[in-house]
């Protein structure tokens, strides 16, 4: 075999195998100056492999991470991610909020988180169901005719409140010694049967309809929400009709 | 284990040793750091399709000298065009042909190898990987890796003798 100088490489490299490696190693033994090579690559090799790897500069690493956070799936895609089960609870709540168990759990639920402050949060405060009812009509709302007392409660005041579905429902408050009572108007249908009565988390929940609207009824008292409910089916259709008879009734 | 994970234990503790050959191949720390932003850039791209189990380290090194490649090509510069043709030590800077001993003088020596031989020569001897794993990661036969790996130790040895008095 004639010298053959990048076979001497391979052989220093170990990639020569079976006969290839065995004729050049033949070679190296009668061939001073290919033995000189192969020292001399060897010793190249060493003293490249003993080189320090150089160290990245300072703050590389973190730059990198940062880069690389950029290039992930962005907030937008894995809000889309999440959104999806967000728009199948939205859809649900939609489908939902017409079932009377549902409307009635949001109704009581209100009713108890209003009542847990010192004095319910009310945006018109006033004994007089002209002044409250006119409030609510004031912002184009339609309302049913208010009593100014149910059983032992009277009228406090209202407010609009909002419903899991960002719906706003009137919350009209009645607060007599130690009992409480709530008249919800929902902003959207009901299915349930008329004179729907649930009990829910200690409170009685009563629905119904009054003209073309959905009345809900919510207090600790049972009695308290059946006059509640009486006083409302037999309002003739108009605070003005309402307050004629409670002039009269005076 | 997420693929962020994932990535973070089986690609990042190359980092290292990537921006070294980055550094060896640019000889510029700014190039470097761009040239491993890219290369990790794009690995964090495929590493979907990367299969777990396989030689990581030799695809993270292919998309290394791809992405340097790209970089040459966009500079109008090639190192198989305008090196390869190259056979003598590439011009060497007056304070370099006097190294006397120890590793700096040995990395100017590298530093002043073509690059198409200075590739093959720190990944062969440096990153010791097999030709076999070398031709793959440089796009090349294995016969060309040989040759080029000859050729870069040829250069090396020109430069470094050029040291003695």
């Amino acid at each position: 075999m004639s010298c053959e100088p990048e076979k001497v490489t391979a052989l220093v490299d170990d990639a020569l195998a079976g006969g290839e490696r065995d004729r050049a190693l033949a070679h190296l033994a009668g061939c001073p100056g290919c033995r000189e090579q192969a020292d001399t690559e060897r010793a190249i090799h060493e003293q490249l492999r003993r080189l320090p790897s150089p160290e990245m500069p300072p703050g590389l690493d973190t730059r990198l991470r940062a880069r690389l956070a950029e290039r992930r799936p962005s907030p937008p895609g894995r809000l889309a991610l999440l959104a999806l089960p967000v728009a199948a609870v939205l859809l649900l709540v939609v489908w939902a909020r017409g079932l009377a168990p549902v409307v009635a759990w949001e109704l009581s639920e209100d009713h108890a988180h209003c009542y847990s402050h010192a004095e319910p949060p009310a945006r018109v405060r006033s004994t007089d169901p002209a002044v409250v009812g006119g409030w609510f009509s004031g912002q184009g709302t339609p309302m049913p005719s208010l009593p100014a007392e149910v059983g032992g409660t009277r009228l406090f005041g209202a407010r609009y409140c909002y419903l899991p579905d960002v719906s706003a429902a009137p919350h009209v408050y009645y607060i007599g010694p130690g009992r409480r009572l709530s008249i919800f108007v929902l902003p959207h249908a009901a299915r349930f049967d008329d004179g729907y009565r649930v009990r829910s988390g200690g409170r009685t929940v009563a629905l119904l309809h009054v003209g073309p609207t959905v009345v809900g009824v919510v207090g600790e008292n049972p009695a308290d929400v059946e006059t509640a409910v009486q006083r409302l089916r037999a309002d003739p259709g108009s605070r003005r009709a309402l307050a004629e008879e409670l002039a009269l009734s005076r | 284990m997420s693929l962020d994970e994932r990535f973070e234990s089986e690609v990042m503790p190359h980092a290292r040793s990537l921006y070294g050959t980055a550094l060896r191949l640019t000889r510029s720390p700014q190039d470097a750091e761009d040239l491993l932003q890219e290369t990790l850039l794009r690995a964090y791209r495929g590493f979907a399709s990367y299969r777990p189990g396989t030689n990581v380290r030799a695809w993270l090194f292919t998309i290394l000298h791809r992405v340097r490649t790209d970089m040459l090509r966009k500079r109008g510069r090639s190192p198989q065009t305008t090196e390869l043709t190259d056979d003598g030590p590439a011009v060497v800077p007056e304070h370099e042909t006097r190294l006397t001993s120890g590793n700096e003088d040995v990395q100017r020596a590298l530093a002043a190898v073509p690059e198409v031989f200075r590739s093959a020569l720190v990944l062969r001897d440096i990153e010791e990987f097999s030709y076999e794993e070398i031709a793959g990661i440089l796009g090349v036969p294995v016969g060309t890796v040989m040759s080029r790996i000859h050729r870069g130790r040829a250069h090396l040895r020109r430069l470094l003798a050029g040291r003695t008095p």
